[in-house]
């Protein structure tokens, strides 16, 4: 069933993607529109340094199906307030059902928000760990929650384009999709030891990571699991064992 | 119940209701929960699963962090006990895996080989949902007396208020919020441990115990100091003493 769904939404993804040069993460803007009770989504991408200096991040990409949802992700860095950075600052989705009756919790977005014509919105964050990616933003023209299929769906769309941002930044599409939601936790820890073995961020670690899955053909995981069990250590000159 | 087990149980509740504080913290509370269950309840491990809200199903805490038991956890989460449990919302158990082959032919080798015997998972519920699953291992083979799986049940609801944090329950938002935020941080966690376990030598297990002790002794939660060190923000270094300090106070299998 779990399967099923992921199957049958990446098979969109990629669909989508054959069709035109589409960006990835503007395509899953789309589904979401497509998938979901909701009237736009937008999606901004945080730049970032590969090099890494601190994890520099900046205003990146931003993608939107429609008018008010690039208004909506201009709106939230501007007043520097909203549900997409609180779903970064508690790691878990923002779900407003109905926006108006939220005032209280950002007085700055939300007059503006719903001037925009937005009455429900749904923030969900775009991050592997402490690695932040970016944010997926949908909205409503009217107020009520998602279902719970609805919740699934997004949630499972939210992975996929986190996925395709990890993508998008080494280049490697790897056709593994179970990486992310893994209950192989040794993924993580190895990103953790491959960060402290370099000096670097974690993110650059994850690619690192992948970059030796891609290049030696073994699964993320089991390279991971080398890691873990200290058979393998990266170094700036390269991987050795 | 013996009189020890009730001051056990009675400081048990006191130690749960002092982390549900205002800022507590979800993963440092089911930590807790389930190494007082592993004491409380005569079990030799106990482990939290959690819903992804995908269909899918997450570890998100085990009375240890030894790499045979977070190999059980995982093994749960496709096959086994655990997952019968939050499917049909009820207990389910094992007295032998040993001779479970034709009920869980991919589970029953690894926990018995992981050095487990006897099972028994206890729903996690929330009005008709089943949010998660509380599990309990046992080294040896034979029935976890019902005495031990009422107070299980017990503990699986504790740990469902906990998780929902003291807010009121509105709707379902709350839950999905909590949830994948919690998931999240097992994550940031997970990612800690790799950084602290590279710098200082120590396995994931001690390193975890180490990143709970120094959130512990400074009063932090444990997702923010994981945070911090996995950013690079603190460093691992200051993790030594409470690593140093720690000692082997889990009783686990093998």
């Amino acid at each position: 069933m779990v399967e099923d769904r992921v199957r049958r939404l990446r098979a969109l993804v990629s669909a989508g993607r054959v069709d035109r040069d589409a960006s990835v993460v503007g395509l899953v803007c789309e589904l979401c529109v497509a998938e979901l009770s909701i009237s736009g989504a937008g999606a901004t991408v945080l730049s970032h340094l590969p090099d890494d200096v601190g994890t520099a991040l900046g205003r990146g990409l931003v993608y939107a199906t429609d008018p008010v949802s690039a208004g909506l992700e201009d709106l939230q860095l501007t007043v520097n307030e909203g549900p997409c950075l609180d779903a970064f600052a508690s790691g878990g989705p923002v779900l407003v059902a109905d926006l108006a009756a939220e005032a209280a919790r950002w007085p700055g977005f939300t007059p503006a928000a719903c001037e925009l014509g937005v009455a429900a919105v749904f923030s969900f964050p775009l991050q592997v760990g402490v690695v932040r990616l970016g944010s997926l933003d949908l909205h409503r023209d009217s107020v009520g929650p998602l279902s719970r299929v609805e919740m699934a769906n997004a949630l499972v769309l939210a992975g996929l384009a986190t996925q395709e941002v990890v993508a998008d930044l080494d280049g490697h599409d790897v056709a593994d999709l179970s990486w992310l939601a893994d209950p192989h936790v040794e993924i993580h820890q190895a990103a953790g030891m491959v960060q402290a073995q370099l000096g670097a961020s974690t993110e650059v670690a994850l690619l690192r990571l992948r970059a030796h899955a891609f290049t030696s053909g073994l699964p993320l995981a089991e390279v991971a699991r080398q890691v873990v069990a200290r058979a393998l250590r990266f170094t700036d000159d390269g991987d050795r064992r | 119940m013996s009189t020890a087990r009730d001051q056990q149980l009675a400081s048990t509740f006191v130690a749960l209701a002092d982390t549900l504080v205002a800022d507590f913290d979800v993963l440092d509370f089911l930590g807790l929960l389930t190494e007082r269950a592993v004491d409380l309840l005569a079990v030799d491990a106990a482990g939290v699963i959690l819903s992804d809200q995908r269909g899918g199903w997450r570890p998100a805490a085990g009375s240890s962090e030894h790499a045979h038991l977070v190999e059980v956890f995982a093994a749960q989460t496709r096959q086994g006990p655990c997952l019968d449990c939050v499917r049909g919302g009820v207990v389910v158990a094992s007295w032998d895996l040993a001779e479970e082959a034709a009920r869980w032919p991919a589970f029953g080798p690894v926990a018995v080989a992981a050095g487990f015997r006897a099972v028994c998972a206890v729903p996690m519920r929330l009005r008709d949902d089943v949010i998660g699953a509380l599990t309990l291992l046992s080294a040896a083979p034979g029935p976890i007396d019902d005495a031990s799986v009422a107070l299980g049940q017990a503990l699986a609801d504790v740990a469902t208020i906990g998780i929902l944090q003291q807010r009121a329950i509105r709707h379902d938002a709350i839950v999905y919020e909590q949830l994948q935020a919690a998931l999240h941080h097992r994550t940031v966690v997970e990612q800690a441990k790799g950084v602290v376990a590279e710098v200082t030598g120590l396995g994931m297990h001690e390193s975890y115990t180490a990143l709970r002790e120094y959130s512990h002794a400074h009063r932090r939660r444990l997702s923010e100091v994981a945070a911090e060190i996995a950013t690079g923000a603190l460093s691992p270094a200051v993790l030594r003493d409470a690593a140093s300090a720690t000692s082997g106070t889990n009783r686990d299998a093998k």
